[in-house]
């Protein structure tokens, strides 16, 4: 009873992507959870490369209330 | 020549008058700063992720100029957060010169806006326009006969099982239907 795991690929890699803009919510979205926490390199696949600008440009879209910080009670 | 974009959120309460006003204002301080516009445009009235000073909406306004001296940066950071209508503002370096935008992109951004505010409630008015073609469906059916309607009944709930959503409503309607219908042909 093997499982096999789905692959795991980096989301700008394969959209030959090289910067990730903080205004560029809908593309962020991918990368947060319902909570609106940053999900983690080891689930997305995301190289380290990327996920460092993806951090901050997160980062930087929360400062700007384009993203929240947290989704428990604003979210209806 | 370094580049910088600034984006800042400005009361939503403010039209376009004071909205330009306040763009006035800035663009007049850069000047006195030294610094040169490339862009300066507004991105549209969006909602807020969280309330900031208890406003739920803000009107986003994108800012993109240059300049040689870093001296004026601070400066101006300053002003942008003692200038009352603006309610937030961050500034990020850019490594590339910005391209210069048109103002036609500007509206249709705002359109796309307005249409993601709009999919709720045109999914209720599609909703709201289903259940009463069924109702007529249902009515009509109850003229001819007993066994007519009691096909249509079953042929709803078919349907009825794929959207859980409505199974509620649309049960109760029917049997109230359905019973309205006995009532009057006894």
């Amino acid at each position: 009873m093997a499982f096999q795991s789905r692959r795991k690929f980096c989301y700008f890699k394969e959209n030959s992507i090289t910067e990730v803009d903080y205004k560029d919510v809908k593309l962020l979205r991918r990368f947060v959870n319902d909570q609106g926490k940053i999900m983690p390199r080891r689930v997305t696949g995301t190289s380290s490369k990327m996920h460092r600008k993806l951090v901050r440009a997160i980062k930087q879209a929360r400062n700007i209330a384009l993203m929240p910080y947290t989704n428990i009670s604003t979210e209806s | 020549m370094r580049y910088y974009e600034s984006l800042y959120i400005v009361n939503p309460s403010y039209e376009q008058d004071r909205l330009d006003e306040v763009m006035k204002t800035v663009s007049d301080k850069m000047g006195e700063y030294g610094f040169s516009i490339i862009n300066h445009r507004l991105w549209g009235k969006k909602r807020l992720a969280y309330a900031i000073q208890k406003h739920k909406y803000g009107s986003f306004i994108l800012l993109h100029y240059e300049t040689e001296t870093v001296e004026n940066l601070d400066r101006f950071q300053r002003f942008m957060i003692l200038e009352k209508p603006i309610l937030r503002n961050q500034t990020v370096v850019l490594d590339t010169r910005p391209e210069v935008q048109k103002e036609d992109e500007t509206v249709d951004e705002s359109k796309d806006l307005v249409d993601s505010q709009d999919r709720n409630s045109e999914k209720k008015e599609k909703q709201k326009s289903e259940e009463e073609a069924k109702e007529v469906v249902a009515e009509e059916s109850g003229e001819t006969g007993d066994e007519v309607v009691e096909e249509k009944a079953s042929n709803e709930e078919e349907s009825v099982e794929k959207e859980i959503l409505e199974t509620v409503e649309e049960t109760v309607e029917e049997t109230v239907e359905v019973e309205e219908k006995e009532e009057v042909q006894e």
